[in-house]
């Protein structure tokens, strides 16, 4: 085995493995911010085209409700692996996966049977990105409309109709702050795909991974 | 009897951490865990870029963890460990021990840095799980392996699906080594419908 080979193929992994696991500055980082009586961030970045989200996001803003956090919902249009050859098949698996999850954990049974395309909901995301208060009363009911209703094409009028309700007066469109977020979700490594959720340095799929993401929160010392 | 078909590569760190919990099904009365082994993702023109690897081997340090499993002391086997591990894995189903040599070979990959693209490191394995090494080194030089090999992977891609673990109950088809309790639930109601 060369030099090269077991450097990529052993010591690499193990380092990335080892350093995992260094927590010190996450503590140290919520200890600061309980000092500071601030609360701890959760930021679930999600695409209002993808049905993992969808169910992440009514998952976890019903877990995470009553703890010292605040859920931060960050809506992308470009999300996945660049040239991903099984994009449209996760896309589709996806709507097989978020129906047994929302059978299981939400008690909701999905409307949808047919993937959305990216370019069918980037305005939702605009809307979101140019929220001038707080946008989360806006994002779930959205998704449950847009996911728990029917397998209708997207009507960009009764969503218009939804965030007047919700947020009062028009949306104002944020196509910039939209490409920031996504830019802000991959930078340093970050996460590549939706829906994932933030704390501190570290992520993980939110579909996946609702327990362990409450238990980071509890491990901070945000009980 | 149910069956549960159970994708696994060698390269999946998510395949070693559901492998156990997988083959345990085959536990219960009634029920039967058919391998199929795969060509990794990245073998197959698939993208991994670095935020993905990344992500990977630090998730999969915390679900090892959470699972109580071995991880970190790694040697990354894609290339030839891999083709050779699903070769001799297809000689162990002959034999009735693919599931010691897939639990024995995973953890040796993911657990203990054993390089099983040399003949050292995988023939301490295939001993381990009770396989005779003349008998693997025939399985390794024998094409039919290779195209049950591939023939597998290309069963994989007709389920409309890339990575792995996957498994498949009645038809229905559960990605991820996080939905095993999905998959044992599925189990149950199949063999409740069987009664």
């Amino acid at each position: 085995m060369s030099l090269r080979d077991r450097i990529e193929r052993r010591w690499v992994p193990r380092a990335v493995v080892t350093l995992s696991q260094v927590d010190w500055p996450a503590r140290m980082s919520a200890r600061v911010r309980r000092a500071a009586g601030r609360r701890e961030r959760v930021e679930l970045f999600f695409a209002f085209d993808d049905a993992s989200s969808a169910v992440a996001v009514l998952d976890l803003a019903t877990r995470l409700g009553g703890r010292e956090a605040e859920l931060v919902l960050t809506p992308v249009v470009r999300r996945g692996l660049r040239d991903d050859p099984a994009a449209a098949a996760k896309r589709r698996y996806a709507i097989a996966d978020a129906r047994r999850l929302a059978r299981s954990r939400l008690g909701l049974e999905l409307g949808r049977d047919t993937p959305l395309q990216a370019d069918d909901t980037a305005f939702l995301a605009e809307w979101v990105a140019g929220a001038r208060t707080n946008p989360n009363r806006f994002i779930a009911p959205a998704l449950r409309r847009l996911w728990l209703l029917d397998d209708a094409p997207v009507d960009r009028a009764a969503f218009e109709q939804l965030w007047r309700e919700a947020m009062g007066g028009a949306p104002d469109p944020n196509p910039e702050g939209v490409r920031a977020a996504e830019a802000r979700m991959t930078r340093r490594n970050g996460p590549y795909d939706t829906p994932a959720a933030v704390i501190g340095r570290r992520w993980w799929f939110a579909q996946d991974r609702p327990q362990q993401i409450v238990e980071r929160l509890d491990e901070l010392g945000w009980g | 009897m149910t069956r549960v078909e159970f994708f696994f590569s060698f390269r999946s760190p998510y395949s070693y951490l559901a492998a156990p919990r997988a083959f345990a099904l085959a536990d219960r009365p009634g029920v039967e865990v058919a391998y199929r082994g795969v060509i990794p993702m990245a073998m197959r023109g698939q993208a991994v870029p670095a935020a993905k690897r990344l992500h990977t081997l630090r998730d999969a340090k915390r679900e090892a963890t959470r699972l109580g499993m071995p991880f970190g002391r790694i040697h990354d086997p894609i290339g030839d460990g891999a083709t050779r591990c699903l070769r001799v894995a297809q000689h162990a189903l002959d034999v009735g021990r693919e599931r010691a040599f897939v639990l024995t070979a995973s953890r040796a990959i993911w657990a203990e840095a054993v390089e099983v693209a040399s003949d050292r490191g995988l023939r301490a394995v295939c001993e381990r799980a009770g396989l005779a090494w003349d008998a693997c080194q025939a399985a390794l030089e024998d094409p039919a392996t290779a195209a049950r090999v591939d023939a597998d992977t290309a069963a994989l891609a007709a389920l409309d699906h890339w990575g792995v673990p996957v498994f498949v109950v009645e038809g229905e088809v559960f990605w991820g080594q996080d939905r095993l309790d999905d998959v044992a639930h599925a189990v149950t109601v199949a063999r409740s419908r069987q009664r």
